[in-house]
């Protein structure tokens, strides 16, 4: 293992929690979205994280200790669609009630700013490695 | 002439060691939200421990050198989140800046070590 491993290891860290950002935005953004694809409401999306293990790392005997993390799947929120009233809505049903989605704008607010924390944290640990090898390179000048 | 080297050696495997466990860290700031994840760090075991018995006549046998890091899951924050997952993110970023300026020590010591080298197969200027 060297630096790049823990760069390595950083970056999955970083692109997860830009894929957590992104389908946070997408969710905001379609809060109002009564027609999706497939018809119906749009449904709220949520990222599936997953702890994987690192290339290279697999010789040294604490491999089981170095872990990157991945986006495994972008599930969708099964929570029933919000109905308002709202009968002259083309999209209205017969009792004049239109769909809306599951979103609350709230929670995807609290998800982005977790999301946008903890790439930060990201970002530190990556320039911890690059000053670390940084000194490194200074040895023997 | 190998009480010089030694030192660098040992010094070498002092940041051999900051630098996996660096990585081991930045693993567990990566897996921040991840579900059931579990904290992950490194812990040094030094070679020649007080515990063993010295060579100090060349019939002597030594003890067997262990590994020279070991994995240790840390839960002692007990810091679980709903989902299982026990990452403190103070805790290891200050173990990140910790484990960084031990890097930086030793990365110093190594650079002061070669200059009193250097000066002493230099002419003394």
């Amino acid at each position: 293992m060297d630096f790049f491993t823990a760069m390595e290891v950083s970056a999955s860290g970083l692109s997860a929690q830009r894929t957590r950002m992104n389908v946070a935005a997408s969710n905001l953004a379609n809060a109002q979205t009564t027609q999706a694809e497939g018809g119906g409401p749009y449904k709220r999306k949520d990222v599936v994280l997953a702890a994987t293990g690192v290339a290279g790392t697999e010789n040294t005997p604490y491999a089981q200790a170095v872990r990157g993390v991945e986006v495994t799947q972008i599930s969708q929120d099964s929570k029933p669609p919000r109905l308002e009233y709202d009968p002259g809505h083309p999209q209205a049903n017969a009792q004049g009630y239109v769909a809306y989605p599951n979103i609350n704008p709230v929670e995807e607010m609290v998800d982005m700013i977790t999301a946008s924390r903890a790439y930060e944290a990201g970002i530190t640990s990556m320039s911890t490695a690059v000053n670390m090898a940084e000194r490194a390179l200074g040895i023997g000048k | 002439m190998t009480a010089n080297f030694s030192t660098i050696d040992h010094l070498q495997a002092a940041l051999t060691y900051h630098r996996e466990r660096h990585t081991v860290l930045a693993g567990n700031i990566a897996n921040l939200d991840t579900p059931g994840y579990r904290s992950a760090d490194l812990v040094r075991q030094v070679q020649g421990d007080p515990s063993s018995l010295a060579v100090s006549e060349p019939g002597h046998i030594a003890s067997a050198a262990g590994p020279d890091f070991v994995t240790s899951l840390d839960d002692s924050g007990k810091l679980q989140s709903p989902d299982g997952n026990a990452v403190s993110l103070e805790r290891e970023l200050a173990k990140i800046d910790a484990n960084r300026t031990r890097y930086a020590t030793s990365a110093e010591l190594v650079s002061r070590r070669f200059a009193l080298l250097r000066y002493a197969a230099g002419d003394g200027t």
